[in-house]
């Protein structure tokens, strides 16, 4: 077996890096045959994307409308992956944050140094809550986390179109199926960018430090290492379970309280635009790095800001997530197949006592 | 009193068959332990596959045998990422769902709104089907009713627990190293059972858009996809038990029907949570109430595992 491809127990992140890129060119250039086959061009298209996305002053203020929600959204799977944990309802999260919001910001008459602030702790509070049940299934009776907080996503929609349509409905322009316009609104920074943008910034860099420099980020990373060994040398892993997934569904809430307050301005459905899915990918390509949310989040951006530019070109929205899902597809095979390399075995003599097993560097 | 009681049995048998169908596939993947995410986005692309067929050619079995194939062909791309290559399964399974809504969507464009052309028609059992009550909804449903919740069911179960196929393809599951030393071809066994899951995905996804929705729309599928993996963990793994808990989610599904035609005072969008609520509560309330209800409703000791012979 001279020559032969062995699976190596870990990958060295430069190997990974550069399978992962393979991975998402693959998968461009299978989009890019679909839409050639399609009768569209390729070129003129990408030279769209390009001119709409990083080659102007809107696309740029675009990204980072679309990067804010994802960096949130990115960071809270990311924070639960941490501990095993997986939380697939970001999307209802999402939408809990909107709602928590735009309760105050409607009903609550006063200045925006007040409000807003209100506006998101209520929201987070809200997004907290909306996980809450999941949380404790998942850290005290071994419940499927996937399964109960994606079912809620569900609810979380139903929800924010009935209140939009319903009870909360603009009565004053008729706007359909919305909510009145927000009277308090996030200040702007550069163009139509507001202050969730950096805000959102700081606060995965604070994820970051906090998850690989503190007691409490060692006891998550142990604890989604191995619980046994985790509960053995005394860490609460149900209690840090549970406290890592409500921080997950806040971290998911607050990027509703931003899209609404900052962005949209209105409760509507379908407000959360799938940020919460995305960041399920924004997670994977993050594999558990907080900090690598900051680079993911931006390639998510851009594949979504390039989405917009395809609709304009008779694509429906929904060929982004076909897209995104492809990615997702071949990073997955990439993150596998990075495992596989050549190995020379040397002669038979010393074969059979080498010790195989070992991780090596 | 007794017209609402066989409106809504008949609303319930119809909407569970769907469930009960996507549930008895992921039966299939589970128990050689492989967790296929993909359901909602194969079913996806079954309903519209199903719809596309019959515009062209008015027949509703060759609607559902497309739908069964497009559900297959979706789930050996998924078998071929995590039985072969050995890919993590939950991410290429977000990962097929985001591809089935997405393509499906993108396909069926031109057909949004477009009304299912040809349909499963009622076929009344003589006699039977006059019963009061549960006649109609038992036996004067549609043909392919009887082979969701009695033939498929019974074959699956027969298979699992009465062959030694059936041994073969449970100790892939439970412990496939232990299979492997037997004898037993791993990853064939897994590959042709997930992909035969994902082709009943599929044949559900048709069966939606032929029967109880006759009309493409995207979204049309609406989290059953993800309603029939939690059934699966509810169902303890077990045939019947897919069947069981599909109908009984068809009941919750029908109630809130018939909460909207009776003008209950709750608005219908509280109404239409209660499956994915009712899902959440019966998947949590067992394991919380009687602890020896996870021994025995266990998953397959291997699910979610990827097989490597050569690493132990």
């Amino acid at each position: 077996m001279a020559g032969s491809l062995q699976r190596q127990p870990t990958v060295t992140p430069a190997r990974r890096l550069a399978w992962r890129a393979g991975a998402v060119v693959t998968a461009l250039a299978i989009t890019t045959l679909f839409l050639a086959l399609s009768g569209r061009d390729p070129r003129l298209l990408a030279d769209l994307v390009v001119r709409s996305t990083v080659g102007s002053r809107f696309g740029l203020e675009d990204l980072a409308l679309f990067l804010t929600p994802l960096l949130l959204t990115g960071a809270a799977v990311t924070v639960t992956g941490r501990i095993g944990v997986w939380n697939i309802g970001a999307e209802g999260q999402f939408y809990a944050g909107a709602i928590g919001a735009t309760a105050i910001g409607l009903f609550l008459p006063g200045p925006a140094w007040l409000v807003l602030p209100l506006m998101a702790a209520s929201g987070i509070a809200c997004g907290m809550g909306w996980i809450l049940v999941p949380a404790l299934a998942r850290a005290y009776a071994g419940v499927n986390e996937i399964i109960t907080t994606l079912l809620l996503n569900f609810v979380a929609g139903l929800l924010t179109t009935y209140l939009a349509v319903g009870p909360w409905h603009d009565r004053v322009t008729g706007a359909l199926a919305s909510t009145g316009r927000l009277p308090v609104r996030i200040p702007e920074i550069w163009g139509v960018v507001h202050w969730g943008f950096p805000i959102a910034l700081v606060i995965v860099l604070a994820l970051a430090w906090l998850t690989t420099r503190t007691r409490w980020g060692y006891q998550i990373t142990i604890g989604g290492a191995n619980e046994q060994a985790a509960r053995y040398a005394g860490i609460p892993v149900r209690a840090r379970i549970l406290g890592v997934m409500l921080l997950s569904g806040g971290l998911a809430a607050l990027a509703g309280v931003f899209e609404v307050a900052g962005t949209v301005h209105r409760l509507q459905g379908g407000l959360a635009n799938n940020f919460g899915y995305f960041g399920i990918v924004v997670a994977v390509l993050a594999r558990g790095s907080c900090l690598n949310v900051l680079p993911a989040a931006l390639l998510m951006a851009f594949i979504l800001n390039a989405g917009i530019v395809l609709q304009t070109q008779q694509l429906t929205g929904s060929a982004v997530l076909a897209i995104t899902g492809l990615v997702l597809f071949m990073i997955a095979i990439a993150d596998e197949l990075a495992h596989y390399q050549p190995v020379t075995v040397r002669p038979a003599t010393v074969a059979p006592v080498t010790v195989g097993k070992e991780a090596r560097p | 009193m007794i017209a609402l009681l066989t409106g809504m049995l008949s609303t319930a048998v119809l909407a569970g068959g769907v469930l009960a169908l996507a549930a008895l596939g992921e039966v299939l993947a589970e128990r050689v332990g492989v967790t296929n995410l993909g359901v909602e986005g194969l079913m996806s692309l079954g309903a519209v596959i199903a719809i596309i067929t019959v515009v062209a050619t008015p027949n509703p079995w060759l609607g559902l045998l497309a739908a069964t194939m497009a559900g297959a062909a979706g789930g050996m791309v998924f078998a071929f990422a995590t039985v072969i290559v050995r890919a993590n399964q939950v991410l290429c399974g977000l990962a097929i769902t985001f591809l089935g809504l997405g393509l499906s969507a993108s396909i069926g464009h031109d057909y949004a709104g477009v009304p299912s052309p040809a349909t499963f028609g009622r076929v009344p059992v003589p006699g039977l089907s006059s019963l009061p009550i549960i006649g109609p909804a038992f036996f004067g449903q549609n043909l392919p009713i009887y082979l969701i919740y009695l033939l498929l069911p019974a074959l699956a179960h027969w298979v699992m627990f009465h062959t030694r196929h059936g041994l073969a393809m449970r100790a892939v599951g439970e412990n496939p190293a232990a299979a492997d030393a037997a004898g037993l071809p791993v990853t064939a066994l897994r590959f042709w059972y997930v992909t035969l899951g994902a082709g009943l995905a599929g044949a559900a996804g048709g069966y939606l858009t032929l029967t109880y929705v006759p009309v493409w729309s995207e979204g049309l599928v609406a989290g059953r996809g993800w309603i029939a993996l939690a059934l699966v963990i509810f169902a303890g793994y077990r045939p019947f038990g897919a069947t069981l808990s599909g109908l009984l989610f068809g009941l919750i599904t029908a109630l809130s029907f018939v909460g909207q035609a009776r003008n209950w005072p709750i608005a219908p969008a509280f109404l239409n949570m209660l499956p994915y609520l009712g899902t959440i509560a019966f998947i949590i309330v067992p394991v919380v109430v009687w602890h020896r209800m996870r021994r025995i409703m266990a998953a397959p000791a291997a699910l979610g595992v990827p097989y490597h012979r050569d690493v132990r």
